[in-house]
């Protein structure tokens, strides 16, 4: 059963068609939504009625993109990092030794109970605002900064989410491998590596979505990213009607990026189900 | 006594280099014991009302009534995938706003209890998936055999099927009390005066970061052992034979 995993994972999938994929998107709810609000935004434009307050946004939006900009890299940059350490310690949380799997035991707790706006503020004011290298001085910017503090609670998340993948793996398969005179290495990469990735993906990208909304703590500490930008729109316009509308674009805006993360992620729940 | 306590306290940590000299001003100590106070208040408000939250969207969402569960829906979808700290914003800078536009001064939420709105709704969402979750799980000949003893739908939902979804949803649920506890340090962002609010305050012209931040969590290292030892009791209390491990 769970090598039919394997095997079907090359198999092709049925292609959707065009007009069929068209429909689909027009059942979305959301997506008829989007369409309305496109719609309206179109008819003030051509009958020249457009109110002040979109007037002011249509003006702020690219500074709001540039700070949606921000986010975004600030959260590939804090999973990319959170990975390649979750996967280290997920690593040796799995060895033979009790001490190492007591100490990665220990951060993995740590970083997952602790609060993740003070992870951020801790690496942003407890580390130095540059690096003395040798005799360079190397400026340590706060973005930076936060990326490392979301890095270590992704980290302590995907080692968990690494531990789960390896253990459902049934040790009958295992011992089937080494029957068939493959070797550990061999057994680790060939077989239980490639169904680890298809059963950690779905958390991967839960995790990789609430990594890109917690993105939004970094406007705390100061950097410029799409939260603070819309609040420094909103003091600098000063009328309700745009803190009213740039406040729900910010929510807007978010809502784009992560619900289509999890639609999919939800997708391939459902298709994991299957197997 | 307490004096002399404070002060080993801080002759205590001084070697380490850590500089807790703050606990001997009077004013900042009780500024921080107040924040200790203020954030198990936020827990002790959030999590009843996120629970009832979770009964209430789950109860909507699998009550079959497509008017209900669909807005609701798309609600639970907003909630789950926008930042927490926005939707405060949203309700703190923008709803906050009206309503004081509206009433002409006198508004009757305080900071605090839109802190505690945002994040019991944003868990309650959590909640209710959870709950939906273990509602689905409760076998349909159970409920055939309630609904052949004439139970009514209230009475079904009540006396049958909650019960048994929230024994299976406990542990999803307890997860999701741990981070809502993780999720009230938010409240720092429009001022309540939580434990982080009060100790950034201390920390903005004392420096003492490191060690107010070590302080703030070892709070929620205990907040949340708290709450999933009390989790641990309650599946423990309500184990049924038959039902779960």
């Amino acid at each position: 059963m769970a090598n039919d995993l394997v095997l079907n994972a090359g198999r092709a999938r049925p292609q959707a068609t065009l007009p069929a994929l068209l429909s689909a998107v027009l059942r979305d709810p959301w997506f008829v939504l989007l369409l309305a609000l496109v719609a309206l935004g179109v008819g003030w434009a051509v009958t020249g009625t457009t109110p002040a307050a979109v007037q002011a946004l249509w003006h702020w939006s690219p500074a709001l993109l540039r700070g949606l900009g921000v986010n975004i890299q600030i959260s590939v940059l804090a999973m990319a990092l959170g990975t390649i350490a979750g996967l280290v310690v997920g690593a040796l949380s799995l060895s033979p030794s009790r001490v190492l799997r007591r100490l990665t035991r220990a951060y993995v707790l740590l970083f997952r109970n602790a609060p993740i706006l003070v992870l951020v503020y801790f690496t942003t004011y407890v580390f130095p605002f540059e690096l003395n290298l040798g005799g360079w001085n190397l400026p340590f910017p706060d973005w930076i900064k936060v990326v490392i503090g979301l890095g270590l609670p992704a980290s302590a998340n995907v080692a968990e989410i690494f531990r789960g993948a390896i253990q459902s793996i049934p040790s009958a398969q295992w011992e089937a491998a080494q029957s068939l005179a493959f070797r550990r290495t061999q057994i680790f990469r060939m077989i239980v590596l490639p169904q680890c990735v298809r059963r950690m993906l779905p958390s991967w990208m839960n995790l990789y979505a609430s990594i890109t909304m917690s993105t939004s703590l970094a406007s705390l500490v100061g950097v410029h990213d799409l939260v603070d930008t819309a609040t420094v729109a909103s003091n600098t316009v000063a009328r309700s009607d745009f803190t009213i509308l740039v406040y729900f674009t910010l929510l807007a805006l978010f809502f784009a990026y992560c619900y289509p993360i999890a639609r999919w992620t939800r997708y391939l729940e459902r298709r994991h189900e299957h197997h | 006594m307490m004096d002399s306590v404070l002060q080993a306290w801080v002759a205590f940590f001084k070697p380490l280099g850590l500089n807790y000299s703050f606990v001997m001003d009077p004013g900042e100590l009780s500024a921080f014991g107040h924040g200790l106070l203020v954030t198990l208040q936020l827990c002790a408000w959030t999590i009843p009302v996120s629970l009832v939250f979770g009964v209430l969207i789950a109860a909507a969402l699998t009550s079959g009534r497509p008017w209900l569960a669909r807005p609701l829906q798309a609600f639970v979808e907003v909630t789950r995938n926008t930042p927490t700290l926005v939707q405060l914003y949203c309700a703190f800078l923008v709803l906050n706003m009206l309503i004081t536009q509206k009433l002409g001064g006198g508004n009757p939420i305080t900071p605090f209890a839109w802190v505690v709105i945002v994040v019991a709704l944003h868990k309650g969402v959590f909640h209710a998936e959870a709950l939906r979750a273990g509602i689905e799980a409760v076998p349909t000949v159970t409920m055939e055999a309630a609904r052949s003893l004439a139970f009514s739908r209230r009475q079904i939902l009540t006396q049958v099927q909650l019960p048994l979804a929230v024994r299976f949803a406990l542990p999803a649920l307890v997860n999701n009390l741990v981070d809502l506890v993780k999720m009230t340090a938010i409240a720092s962002a429009i001022a309540v005066g939580d434990v982080t609010y009060e100790s950034i305050m201390i920390w903005s012209h004392r420096d003492n970061v490191l060690e107010l931040l070590l302080l703030i969590l070892l709070y929620f290292g205990l907040l949340t052992w708290l709450v999933s030892v009390g989790g641990r009791w309650l599946e423990e209390r309500l184990r049924m034979p038959g039902y779960g491990q």
